[in-house]
């Protein structure tokens, strides 16, 4: 499960313009990395272009899966993941991303933005935190947890059972035990009462 | 004699005494002191719409064998003249009590009507026409109810304090019941208003946004913007030449997310209780298992106690047998006897 990019543009009348993008080409060999970078700014802006506003999409090509969401002020947000990312916490990062950015940048400079001008750095640290979507996202790590903690209540309740399966056996050699003991003190008894001769 | 309670009512059907339980046994008490009340019989009663048991017989009985044990060969007066006085009351009453159960049925249905909150299937006729008919229920109920109680009343000169009693009790009853479906379906009535004011919120957004996004899409999904198909997803692929001429497939994805986050927060509730239940259980295993432990802590103690004992015995002997005097004089003449036997007979 990775994420490849995140970027944030801004869907003009007819065009849209890249405010801000991360990139995370570690998987890809050395001399296809600046190519897929170009291709995936192309594709974002394109998809940006296509979608209508307050609309979230995924877009599927070959074996990627392009997450788009458009705010209703033209502010846009874009994530290139694998097949198996799990899409709502795809969107629930642009929206944290975009509400970020929009506190962050003023709303004049993005019609006209460049990723040059743009001062939004935190695009790099949310795709690096994001590359694992169980520890980012609250959701998922509240799933994630209780599903251990359900695990761990399986063993000991398993544990529990066998510590019952112990104590009746325990329960069972002192009964033995107190038996024996008394016969050992009724003989002890008789041993004192009936042998008067000697 | 013995006091066994019947089972709370579940309808008002007055074939049987269901409601006034407790004074039935106060009827048959002064059964002994003054054999003169007439103890209203129950009419043959209507099984096949009741719902509860019904022990008119074993009561009989009861009556009958109290009777003659107070009065000997007293014979049972004939109580035919105040059956016929109560049975049209008691017919009402029943009709009644039949009919509050078919509206109490109808008000269940009603109730689990309204409560469906799904966006796409509502059955806004028929709830209407239950409502409806509801209403025309609780209102005939009403007028029935107030009739029964003209009629008692105009009884009440005739009819002994017991029976004053009991019907009034009866009609108390019965107008109590008639309260509590009232206010059941006013809370029904209630709900259905907010579904309606919350599936109306959400149409609106619905309508909003897929008329953004019909640029793109059929003019069929234009014209069910409500559409019925509950799966809301128009699937649409769009052939885009791009370089090489990828094929791409938009999907509209904007309700399936909301219901995924929808679905996942309820996977998390779930799971939290069912984490609540089983720590519920572990906890019932242990406070069982604490038993076991009382029960090992009580065997060993038991064995201490024995060997104690056994313990203290033996000293004694030991004891016994190293003081004794007696012992070492037993012991010399035993010596001796063998040791004259043994010369005796040797020599």
């Amino acid at each position: 499960m990775k994420l490849y990019s995140l970027s944030v543009l801004h869907k003009g009348s007819t065009k849209a313009n890249l405010l801000k993008a991360a990139y995370d080409l570690s998987s890809f060999s050395f001399f296809q990395r600046s190519s897929v970078q170009e291709f995936m700014t192309f594709t974002s802006a394109l998809i940006v272009e296509r979608s209508s506003l307050g609309s979230r999409a995924s877009v599927k090509e070959q074996e990627y899966l392009c997450h788009v969401y458009i705010r209703n002020d033209n502010l846009g947000g874009v994530v290139i993941a694998d097949n198996e990312y799990p899409s709502r916490v795809c969107f629930t990062l642009l929206d944290k991303v975009l509400d970020e950015f929009s506190r962050q940048v003023n709303s004049i400079d993005w019609p006209s933005g460049s990723p040059a001008t743009i001062q939004y750095t935190a695009l790099e640290s949310y795709l690096a935190k994001y590359q694992n979507p169980r520890e980012a996202d609250a959701m998922s790590k509240v799933q994630a947890e209780l599903d251990e903690t359900k695990i761990i209540l399986h063993n000991t309740m398993e544990s529990l059972l066998e510590r019952g399966e112990k104590l009746d056996d325990l329960v069972q050699k002192s009964e033995h035990l107190g038996n024996q003991s008394k016969a050992f003190y009724k003989t002890a008894r008789k041993q004192n009462s009936c042998c008067e001769v000697m | 004699m013995n006091t066994r309670r019947r089972h709370g009512p579940r309808s008002s059907e007055d074939g049987v005494y269901t409601g006034p339980s407790q004074t039935q046994y106060q009827l048959v008490q002064p059964l002994e002191s003054s054999p003169a009340v007439a103890v209203p019989l129950p009419t043959p009663v209507d099984t096949s719409s009741m719902s509860c048991r019904d022990r008119t017989s074993e009561f009989q009985s009861v009556c009958k064998s109290l009777q003659g044990r107070q009065n000997g060969a007293h014979t049972i007066r004939p109580v035919n003249s105040a059956v016929r006085q109560r049975s049209d009351f008691t017919l009402v009453a029943k009709q009644i009590g039949r009919d509050l159960s078919n509206t109490f049925a109808k008000l269940e249905k009603l109730t689990i009507l309204a409560k469906r909150k799904s966006l796409f299937d509502d059955k806004a006729a028929e709830i209407d026409e239950l409502t409806y008919i509801v209403k025309q229920d609780i209102n005939n109920l009403n007028k029935q109810i107030a009739q029964l109680q003209e009629l008692v009343r105009s009884k009440n000169s005739q009819n002994s304090r017991h029976l004053q009693t009991h019907s009034n009790t009866i009609v108390v009853s019965l107008q109590s019941k008639l309260a509590s479906m009232s206010s059941d379906f006013k809370s029904v009535l209630e709900v259905r208003t907010e579904n309606l004011k919350q599936q109306k919120s959400r149409q609106e957004q619905f309508s909003q946004s897929s008329a953004s996004t019909s640029s793109f899409q059929d003019s069929s999904f234009n014209n069910s913007v409500l559409m019925q198909d509950s799966s809301g997803k128009a699937d649409i692929s769009i052939n885009m030449d791009l370089h090489s001429s990828q094929q791409m497939q938009l999907i509209n994805k904007k309700d399936s997310f909301i219901q995924d986050r929808a679905n996942t927060m309820q996977n998390i509730e779930t799971t939290i209780v069912e984490l609540g239940s089983i720590f519920q259980q572990l906890a019932h295993m242990v406070k069982e298992q604490e038993e076991t432990v009382h029960r090992i802590d009580a065997n060993v103690e038991d064995t201490q106690l024995n060997v104690d004992l056994a313990h203290s015995e033996i000293l004694k002997y030991f004891q016994s047998v190293s003081n004794n005097r007696w012992l070492l004089i037993k012991i010399f003449l035993i010596l001796i006897i063998f040791f004259f036997i043994f010369v005796v007979f040797l020599s």
